[in-house]
C-alpha cells in the first residue's frame, strides 16, 4: 500500500509540458497571492487606525466672506451661537482646517528656543468647544478656557504664536520622552513659548497617510482666513441626527449673511472615505484579481486532470482489471497532482520571496512577513489537490473491461 | 512506378535493436495489383508506412514515381503523397465530425484546386463506390462497409498513382469485405496500381502478385493470373 | 484556405465546447486586467504637453534649509515652487521666449450667475495661455501690458461661462470677484490636462482651475494661496510685505525656452542670480537651480505612484498565467486529436499546413478572448470610474479622470492582446504538426 511515487514521477517525467505548464501557473499563483494579501492587510491596518474622532457625527461647514461687509469675528460668532443652538448638535468650533481630509497647517515645536527641528507638528486652530467637536478625549491637563481662545491672525500679526497648547500623546512622547509633557513649554521657529495644558489620545490630524499622523498639536484661537479664505466650522451631533442637522443648517445659514458664500456643508465621512479612497481601492483591485488568477489557475489544473483522465483509460482500466482497487486509481491521481503542485510551490516560495524582497526595496513596503508565506503554501496545495479531486473521482469511476476495448 | 532497393528499417532503443525490414527490395509497376502477407510483426504495417512516406527508413533507396524519396523535404513528401498516393485503413479512419462529402474533400484541399474542381471530383469518386446519395450524412450514420467506401472515395478522389490499401476488410463482415475488394479490383481496372497489405491469404490470392514477409524479409512471392472480369463485380459495386 | 481552417476551428470548437469557453474566458479576463491597468498607468504617466517636451521648463532653485532637504526621501532636489522674490527677479529676465509665476486662490464670484460661489482661480501672469497651448472659444487672455498695473480682466472656462452666461460670448460683460468688478476678456474651450503638470498642487489630476487674473492682484489684494505654501526660515511673516520678502516658496515658475542655447544662457542668468544672492547670505543649500522639461518634471516628482506600479506588475503576471493556461489547454486538446491529425498528415497535409490549421483556430480563440477582454475591460472601467467619482459627489478630477479610453490606447490593447494569444498558441500548433503521422494512424 505504498505511495509508490517513483513510476509516478518517472512517467510524469516523461510526459512533461503539461505539468511544466500546470507548475508555472501554481507558482505565479502563490507569489501574488502572498504579497497581495499581504499589501491588503497593511492597508486594512492603515484604514483602520483609531482616529479618537467621532467620525460618523460630524459634519463640516465651510464659509467664505467674499465682500468688505463681511466682518469675521462677527460671522463667526453669530453662526456658531447659531449652530450651538441646532437640535441634536451637542458641540461646534472653528477649525482652520478639516482633520483626515489631506488639507491642513503644520509648524515645527522645539523644545528650546532656537533649536532645529525637521519635524512639522500638524495643529488646529479650535476654540474650547473644538475636542468636543471632534469627540476627543482628553487623557491628562484640561481642556481650553473660553477666556483663553484668542482672536484670528491677522494680516498685521501673521506670525503670532498662542500660550497655551494640546498636544497628542505621540507628540508629547516624540518632543519629552515618557515624560509628562504637562506643563512643559515648547516654541516655535521664532522663539514664542506656549505651555501644554492637555493631552488627548488618540488623535489623527489632516494627513492619515503620513507616517506621524498623530502628531498634533490644537491651538485655542479662531480660525483666520488667511490662509484659503474660508472659515471652517466643525459640528458634532447626537447619533442619527447629523443628516437632519445638516439640511436645517445649510438651509439657515446660505440665508443670513449676503456677504459670504456657504461653499458646502458636508459630513466628515465624505473627507475620510475620500482619503481612504486609494488604499481601499487598491486593495479592492487587488483581491479581485488575486481571487481571478487563483480561480483561473484551479479551472486550468481540473481541465488538465479531466483531459489526461480522458485519454489514459485504457491504461486506468488495465490497472483496474489486473487489480487495482478505486482508492489506488484516486490515490494514483493525487499523487501525480501533488507532485506537480509541489514542484510549482517550491518555485512558488523562491518567487514570493524574491518579489517580497523587490517590493519592499523598490516601494519602500515593508518587508514580507513568512506567516503570510506558509499560510499561501498551504492554501495552494489545498487547492491544487482540491482542483484535482473530481477528476481523479472520475477516473476511479472507470470501468476495468476498457482494459479489453479495442476501438 | 515503384521501387524499393535493400530497404531496412531499423527501431532503436537503448538495448535493443529491432529490424522491422531487413534489405527489402521490391518493384510495382504501374497497373499492378500487388498484395504483401505474413503474420503478425512480419513488417507489413512498417512496409505500409515505408512505402506511404509516412516513416523514414536507415538504409536503402525508394524511388516512387521517379522521385528519389530520400532527397524529398517534409513538404514535398506531403504533396507526393497528397497527389499519387491514396490510403485506405482498416479502421477507416474518418473524421467523425464531417459529413461524407467533407471527408471526401480532405485530401483535396491540401491541393491549389478550384472548389468547381474538387466538387466535381467528390462526385465522380462518390458515385463511383455508390454513395453519391449519402453525401450530406455523418460517418456515425453509415455501416461499416458504406465507411470504408467513403474512405475509398476519399483515397481515389485524388486521382493517385496508386493506392495503399491496410487490412481494408479486416473490420467488416464477408459480405461487405467482398463488396470493398470488387471495388479494388474495379479501381484496378481503371488504372490505378494497389498496394494491398493483409494477413488474409483469400483476399491475397484475388491480387496479381503475392509478396510474403517473414520478419521483415521477402520469403516467398507468386503470381497469379490477371483476374477475369465478371457480371458478378460490375452488380456489387453498386450495393 | 482561410476559410476552410476558420470551418474546421468552428468545429472543433463546439466539440469541446467546455475547454473553448474556459480557454476564451481565460484569454479575455487577462486581457481585460491588462487593458484596464494599462489605461490607467498610460493616462498617468503621460504627457499631455509632449509636443511641447523640449520648449517648456519648470524653474527651480534650492532655497531651502541648510540642516535639512526639502523632499523627505531620495536625493536632494529644489522644492518645487519658489519664493516670491526669486519667481520675480528671475521672470524679469529676457531670455525666455515666455514666462509665467503663478499660484492658486479660491476667490467668490457674485453678480453673475443664479447665487454667488466660490471658484478656484489662477492667479498668473499673461504668458500662461500661449505658453501651455490653452485654446479659446471667445475671446483671448490679456496682453503683457494688463500685467502692470494689474488690469481687471479675468478669463473664465467654458463651464463656468455655462454656469454663469448660459453658455454664449460673455467677452465683455462684467462681474465681480471677491467683490471686485472685473472684465471678461476670454472664455477657454474644453482643456483638462491630465496630469495637471504645470501646477501639482492638491494632486497630480486636478481639475483646471475656473478662472484666470493677472498675476499682480495677488499681492495687491493680499491674496494667499490656496495650493501649498512652505517655510523653513525662522522668520518673522507677520505682514503681506513680510510674506512677499521671506524665503517662503508657494509660487510655479515656468519659461519657455526655444532651443538649447537659450536654455544654456537660462541657467547661466539662474546661476549668476544664486551666486549674488548666495554672497548676501541666502541659499544656503548647495548650488541646486535647474530647468526641468515636462516629461522629466512629471517623472522626479512622481506623478505615477507605487501602488500604480505594482498593479501594471500584478496584470502582466495575471495575463502570464491566463496565457499559460491557455497554451496547457490548447496542447491538451491538439494533442488529443492526434488521430485525426495523423489521418490528414496521411492524406497529404505537409507539417506548415497542419501548423497554419491549428494557428488559425488559436487565432480565434484569441480574437474572441481580445474582443470579450475589451468589453469586460471598458464595464470594469466603468464601474472603477463610478466609484471614484461617487467617492468625488461627482465633481472632476481626481483617480476617475483616468479612466477614460483613448483610441491609441485601445487600438494598442487589441494588438497587444491578439499577439499574446498568438504567441502562446504558437507553441501548441508547431508541437502538433510535429506529431509523426504513423504513430496515430490506427493501424494493424
Amino acid at each position: 500500500m505504498s505511495l509508490n511515487v517513483r513510476p509516478i514521477l518517472s512517467a510524469l517525467l516523461r510526459n512533461r509540458t503539461g505539468a511544466v505548464l500546470v507548475a508555472m501557473q501554481i507558482a505565479i499563483a502563490l507569489a501574488v497571492l502572498v504579497n497581495a494579501l499581504y499589501i491588503v492587510m497593511q492597508r486594512i491596518e492603515k484604514v483602520g487606525r483609531p482616529t479618537g474622532i467621532d467620525v460618523p457625527n460630524i459634519f463640516v461647514v465651510s464659509s467664505a466672506g467674499f465682500t468688505d461687509r463681511y466682518h469675521l469675528v462677527p460671522s463667526i460668532e453669530e453662526d456658531l451661537a447659531y449652530l450651538r443652538g441646532v437640535p441634536g448638535v451637542i458641540a461646534s468650533s472653528t477649525a482652520n482646517a478639516i482633520p483626515l481630509s489631506g488639507g491642513g497647517s503644520g509648524q515645527t515645536l522645539v523644545t528650546e528656543p532656537g533649536k532645529h527641528s525637521s519635524d512639522s507638528m500638524n495643529y488646529f486652530e479650535v476654540n474650547e468647544q473644538g475636542l468636543d467637536a471632534l469627540g476627543l478625549h482628553l487623557v491628562a491637563g484640561r481642556n481650553f478656557r473660553h477666556d483663553e481662545i484668542e482672536p484670528p491672525i491677522t494680516k498685521t500679526d501673521a506670525s503670532r504664536f498662542v500660550a497655551q497648547i494640546i498636544v497628542s500623546r505621540a507628540l508629547g512622547e516624540r518632543m519629552f520622552g515618557q515624560q509628562s509633557p504637562l506643563g512643559k513649554r515648547v516654541y516655535d521657529n521664532i522663539g514664542q513659548a506656549a505651555t501644554i495644558i492637555g493631552v488627548v489620545d488618540p488623535v489623527m490630524g489632516s494627513w492619515p497617510m503620513n507616517e506621524h499622523p498623530d502628531w498634533v498639536f490644537f491651538a485655542p484661537r479662531v480660525a483666520s482666513t488667511l490662509y484659503g479664505g474660508a472659515v471652517n466650522y466643525l459640528v458634532r451631533t447626537q447619533p442619527g441626527q447629523r443628516d437632519t442637522a445638516m439640511r436645517l443648517v445649510e438651509a439657515h445659514l446660505t440665508k443670513i449673511n449676503p456677504n459670504r458664500v456657504i461653499n458646502f456643508v458636508r459630513p466628515l465621512t465624505y473627507f475620510k472615505d475620500l482619503t481612504d479612497l486609494g488604499d481601499r481601492s487598491m486593495g479592492i483591485y487587488l483581491l479581485t484579481v488575486t481571487g481571478l488568477l487563483i480561480a483561473v489557475t484551479c479551472l486550468g489544473i481540473f481541465a488538465l486532470a479531466t483531459f489526461n483522465v480522458a485519454t489514459r483509460t485504457k491504461q486506468i482500466g488495465t490497472r483496474r482489471a489486473v487489480g487495482a482497487r478505486r482508492r489506488d486509481i484516486v490515490r494514483y491521481f493525487l499523487v501525480e497532482n501533488g507532485l506537480i503542485t509541489s514542484a510549482g510551490i517550491i518555485a512558488g516560495c523562491l518567487l514570493a520571496l524574491a518579489t517580497g524582497y523587490w517590493l519592499s526595496e523598490q516601494y519602500a513596503l515593508p518587508r514580507l512577513n513568512l506567516y503570510y508565506l506558509v499560510g499561501g503554501v498551504l492554501a495552494l496545495w489545498g487547492i491544487g489537490q482540491f482542483a484535482a479531486w473530481q477528476p481523479a473521482r472520475r477516473a476511479a469511476a472507470v470501468s476495468p473491461s476498457v482494459a479489453t476495448r479495442t476501438v | 512506378m515503384l521501387k524499393m532497393q535493400d530497404v531496412s528499417k531499423v527501431y532503436r532503443t537503448d538495448l535493443i535493436e529491432t529490424y522491422a525490414l531487413r534489405n527489402f527490395s521490391l518493384e510495382v509497376s504501374a497497373g499492378e495489383f500487388v498484395a504483401v502477407t505474413g503474420p503478425s510483426g512480419s513488417g507489413k504495417t512498417t512496409f505500409l508506412n515505408v512505402a506511404g512516406l509516412l516513416e523514414s527508413f536507415e538504409s536503402g533507396s525508394y524511388v516512387l514515381d521517379g522521385s528519389d524519396v530520400r532527397e524529398l523535404s517534409d513538404d514535398a513528401r506531403s504533396r507526393l503523397r497528397n497527389e499519387r498516393i491514396g490510403f485506405i485503413f482498416q479502421s477507416f479512419n474518418l473524421i467523425p465530425d464531417l459529413n461524407v462529402q467533407d471527408n471526401v474533400d480532405v485530401p483535396l484541399r491540401y491541393r491549389r484546386l478550384s472548389s468547381a474542381d474538387r466538387r466535381e471530383r467528390i462526385n465522380s469518386a462518390l458515385e463511383l463506390v455508390g454513395l453519391a446519395s449519402r453525401m450530406k450524412h455523418m460517418p456515425s450514420q453509415l455501416s461499416g462497409g458504406q465507411q470504408q467506401r467513403v474512405a475509398i472515395a476519399r483515397a481515389i478522389a485524388g486521382d493517385p498513382a496508386f493506392l495503399l490499401a491496410d487490412e481494408p476488410t479486416g473490420n467488416l463482415d464477408s459480405l461487405m469485405a467482398r463488396q470493398v475488394m470488387d471495388l479494388l479490383e474495379q479501381i484496378n481496372e481503371l488504372g490505378t496500381t494497389i498496394l494491398l497489405v493483409t494477413h488474409d491469404p483469400e483476399l491475397a490470392r484475388r491480387a496479381q502478385r503475392n509478396i510474403h514477409l517473414v520478419d521483415g524479409q521477402i520469403s516467398d512471392f507468386r503470381s497469379y493470373e490477371p483476374r477475369v472480369p465478371s457480371a458478378d463485380a460490375a452488380g456489387s459495386a453498386l450495393a | 484556405m482561410f476559410g476552410y481552417y476558420a470551418r474546421l476551428a468552428l468545429k472543433s470548437f463546439r466539440r469541446n465546447l467546455g475547454l473553448t469557453t474556459l480557454m476564451v474566458l481565460a484569454v479575455a479576463l487577462g486581457i481585460a486586467v491588462c487593458i484596464m491597468t494599462l489605461t490607467v498607468y498610460h493616462a498617468m504617466s503621460g504627457n499631455p504637453i509632449w509636443w511641447k517636451n523640449d520648449r517648456l521648463y519648470a524653474v527651480t532653485m534650492d532655497s531651502w534649509d541648510p540642516n535639512q532637504q526639502y523632499n523627505r526621501t531620495g536625493p536632494s532636489a529644489p522644492p518645487p515652487q519658489m519664493t516670491y522674490r526669486d519667481a520675480t527677479y528671475l521672470l524679469n529676465s529676457s531670455i525666455p521666449e515666455r514666462k509665467v509665476k503663478m499660484y492658486t486662490v479660491d476667490g467668490v464670484i457674485s453678480a453673475a450667475g443664479p447665487a454667488p460661489q466660490r471658484i478656484s482661480t489662477r492667479l498668473t501672469t499673461a504668458d500662461f495661455f500661449a505658453m501651455f497651448d490653452v485654446p479659446f472659444l471667445y475671446g483671448a487672455g490679456w496682453p503683457a501690458a494688463a500685467d502692470s498695473p494689474p488690469q481687471p480682466s479675468i478669463v473664465l472656462t467654458r463651464e463656468m461661462n455655462e454656469k454663469l452666461f448660459g453658455g454664449v460670448n460673455s467677452v465683455g460683460r462684467t462681474l465681480r470677484w471677491n467683490d471686485h468688478e472685473f472684465r471678461i476678456v476670454g472664455v477657454l474651450n474644453d482643456w483638462f490636462p491630465r496630469p495637471r503638470f504645470f501646477d501639482l498642487n492638491g494632486g497630480s489630476f486636478q481639475r483646471p482651475d475656473d478662472a484666470y487674473i493677472p498675476f499682480a492682484w495677488g499681492p495687491e489684494l493680499q491674496l494667499q494661496s490656496s495650493g501649498n505654501t512652505d517655510c523653513w526660515k525662522p522668520e518673522k511673516v507677520d505682514t503681506t510685505e513680510e510674506f512677499l520678502g521671506s524665503d517662503c516658496i508657494w509660487l510655479q515658475v515656468w519659461v519657455e525656452l526655444p532651443d538649447a542655447a537659450a536654455r544654456e544662457r537660462m541657467q547661466t542668468f539662474m546661476d549668476a542670480y544664486w551666486a549674488e544672492q548666495h554672497r548676501a547670505g541666502r541659499f544656503e543649500r548647495p548650488r541646486d537651480n535647474r530647468l526641468t522639461n515636462v516629461a522629466q518634471w512629471l517623472r522626479v516628482q512622481q506623478v505615477v505612484d507605487n501602488d500604480n506600479r505594482v498593479l501594471v506588475g500584478l496584470a502582466f503576471a495575471f495575463l502570464a498565467v491566463c496565457l499559460i493556461n491557455t497554451v496547457g489547454l490548447l496542447l491538451a486538446k491538439f494533442l488529443n486529436a492526434a488521430p485525426i491529425t495523423g489521418v490528414r498528415r496521411a492524406l497529404g497535409a505537409s507539417r506548415r499546413q497542419i501548423f497554419v490549421q491549428h494557428l488559425v483556430e488559436v487565432a480565434m480563440v484569441s480574437a474572441l478572448g481580445a474582443l470579450l477582454g475589451l468589453l469586460l475591460a471598458i464595464l470594469g472601467l466603468a464601474a472603477v470610474h463610478h466609484m471614484y467619482s461617487a467617492a468625488h459627489l461627482g465633481r472632476p478630477g481626481g483617480y476617475q479622470e483616468l479612466t477614460h479610453f483613448d483610441a491609441v490606447g485601445v487600438l494598442w490593447a487589441i494588438v497587444l492582446a491578439i499577439a499574446a494569444t498568438l504567441a502562446a498558441g504558437l507553441y501548441p500548433a508547431w508541437r502538433v504538426g510535429r506529431l509523426p503521422p504513423a504513430a496515430y494512424l490506427k493501424s494493424q
